[in-house]
């Protein structure tokens, strides 16, 4: 498998050895942060802490403020400040030291924001100055990540010759370049078909197993599920819930949901055996902790007209954060 | 230290300041040498025209400026609006795109990239271009012997301070417009009179007393004033003045362009 010698690279290539994490150590510890634009307040008073090496997600509908928080943790967007809301990044308050933060950091923004004048390689050689790394180093470390992102054949193409899914991974290998302690990706995945997002998918367990710290937001629950040892779940700028993926279904919703699409092929009466949630347009979704409870009632309806099946992290995010528009 | 260590504070050693700017300094070096033949050959070969056309066509009209030739007189005067308008692009469109359309900043300062080294290094590249514009010309213009005194190898370094100038003022426009069209407001508006009225074509003693005061509040007046002085190896008092005048206009609007950009980028 490609990339499998990241850690033997890592040390080959040692920008950061010296800093790698020690356990139980704190990488971010937002304490009650806020931010507002305007009238709008952005985000309320939210407060989580990420321990080294561990993969931490954030969720929410759009406009939930989870974009914002990141920003806030590099200097991109200031905290509101003052208040008694506190940001520690490795230590580091973004407000006082953005620099060291980055020093240390990977950014993958959610917009496309390579250098479109400049090639692959330029691009990657161009940002590994600006972590000061110097030219033999950053060939060397180049050669590793386009490999690493399978994008070595395209070293010397234009950015604009490059489809979807190569631009993100070339924003993921840029992120790389000074081979950071934390990785901050906002939306890694959003646009882009199984294939690469799988690849993704793995890349990031990857760097993850070599002790890299991992802040993602996305809007597939199914990456959340896979990738995150822990999640927020965040709407209109405040948090809603946080924990282990696992837990936040077991605790948060039932065991089993019945999706009735066509509801003109059965009564479905009130009952206290189960909760009846109604989405847009004629589905209802019934939950239930018992699976016998909801198997009796499909028998009612006609088939095809329904789905039974496990409750997920999606049925815990609707709940949460309701099934109407957020725009 | 020791409090860092305790708080479980990492250390991080970003790299200096100098550095910094020079990779911004670099990142558009890089971009403009990727184009050298169409970037780098008009500096060469516009002053042929001007001097062609202005120069010898109306030169043959006019009579003896300070004792000079009209066409010595041009000669010095053309060193300076390259290096004005070279400035102005790159940090009116050019930074424009950038910030809004490319989204190149935004992924400058995800790196080890303050927004201070960002607009600053974006400053010292315009001015670097001013520098090669108005080294570019002299040459053209000293290859015809148009240039008297040898003290004009310095006009470059005065080519750089118009750079940098019009970067500072350019990068202030830029902090407010939303609307790429509307820096033909700023070119027509200011920098095109700022070329008629400040001393290039024609010399400003003769104007109405109201218009030369006026002139004088111009920056390219200052820029021209100095350019020519290199060019004759005069040396009156005024060009304390203007140096002064070109650091303090620097000063300010790079200062003002810096503080609204920051807003506007940092959310």
């Amino acid at each position: 498998m490609t990339g499998s010698n990241f850690s033997q690279s890592r040390k080959k290539n040692s920008f950061t050895d010296d800093h790698r994490p020690g356990i139980g150590e704190t990488a971010i510890a937002v304490n009650s942060v806020s931010k507002s634009f305007k009238e709008l307040r952005a985000v309320k008073n939210v407060s989580f802490s990420v321990p080294r090496g561990a993969c931490f997600g954030l969720l929410g509908p759009n406009g939930a403020g989870k974009t914002t928080m990141m920003k806030m943790l590099y200097g991109k967007s200031p905290r509101d400040n003052p208040e008694p809301g506190q940001i520690r990044v490795f230590g580091y308050d973004p407000l006082d030291n953005e620099l060291e933060i980055k020093q240390v950091s990977g950014i993958v923004p959610q917009d496309d924001n390579l250098d479109v004048e400049l090639s692959v390689i330029q691009n990657l050689m161009i940002y590994a100055r600006f972590y000061g790394i110097k030219k033999s180093d950053a060939g060397e470390r180049i050669d590793y990540l386009l490999e690493f992102m399978e994008l070595t054949e395209k070293s010397r193409s234009r950015i604009r010759e490059l489809s979807g899914g190569m631009r993100r991974r070339l924003i993921i290998a840029r992120a790389l370049i000074n081979n950071p302690m934390l990785l901050v990706l906002d939306e890694p995945t959003t646009g882009l078909d199984p294939q690469v997002r799988h690849l993704i998918w793995d890349k990031l367990r990857k760097l993850r197993s070599d002790g890299v710290t991992i802040l993602l937001t996305t809007h597939y629950m199914e990456e959340a599920f896979q990738l995150c040892d822990r999640l927020m779940i965040m709407h209109l700028g405040q948090t809603i819930m946080e924990g282990a993926p696992a837990d936040l279904v077991r605790d948060n919703i039932e065991r089993f949901v019945l999706e009735i699409y066509d509801s003109n092929c059965g009564e479905i009466a009130v009952s206290k055996n189960y909760r009846i949630e109604k989405s847009g347009g004629s589905r209802t979704l019934l939950y239930s902790d018992r699976i016998a409870v909801l198997e009796k009632l499909t028998e009612k309806f006609c088939s095809g007209g329904f789905y039974l099946r496990q409750s997920n992290l999606e049925d815990v995010f609707m709940k949460a954060t309701g099934r109407d528009l957020n725009e | 230290m020791n409090d860092e260590a305790k708080n479980g504070t990492i250390a991080v050693t970003p790299p200096p300041v100098y550095s910094r700017l020079f990779s911004v300094w670099y990142r558009h070096f890089r971009v403009y040498t990727k184009n050298l033949v169409s970037n780098g050959l008009p500096p060469f070969i516009e002053p042929l025209f001007f001097l062609a056309g202005v120069g010898l066509g109306l030169g043959n009209y006019v009579g003896l400026i300070d004792g000079a030739e009209y066409i010595n007189f041009l000669a010095a005067g053309v060193i300076v609006p390259p290096a004005m308008f070279t400035s102005a692009y790159e940090c009116t469109f050019g930074t424009f795109i950038r910030l809004e359309f490319d989204k190149v900043y935004d992924g400058m300062i995800s790196a080890s990239i303050t927004i201070y080294d960002l607009l600053i290094g974006e400053m010292l590249f315009a001015g670097t271009k001013s520098l090669f514009f108005s080294f570019a010309v002299l040459t053209v213009v000293s290859a015809f012997g148009l240039i008297p005194s040898p003290v004009a190898v310095l006009c470059p370094l005065v080519g750089f301070m118009t750079g940098l100038m019009f970067a500072a003022l350019s990068l202030f426009i830029t902090s407010f417009v939303k609307n790429i069209n509307h820096f033909n407001f700023y070119f027509t508006g200011l920098l095109t009179p700022m070329f008629f009225f400040s001393g290039i074509i024609f010399p400003l003693k003769d104007l109405p007393a109201p218009l030369r005061i006026a002139a004088e509040f111009l920056p390219l007046t200052h820029s021209a004033s100095l350019m020519r002085s290199l060019c004759f190896g005069r040396f009156p008092v005024r060009l304390a003045f203007d140096l002064a005048y070109m650091a303090l206009f620097t000063a300010v609007f790079g200062a003002l362009a810096i503080r609204m950009l920051k807003k506007r980028i940092l959310q």
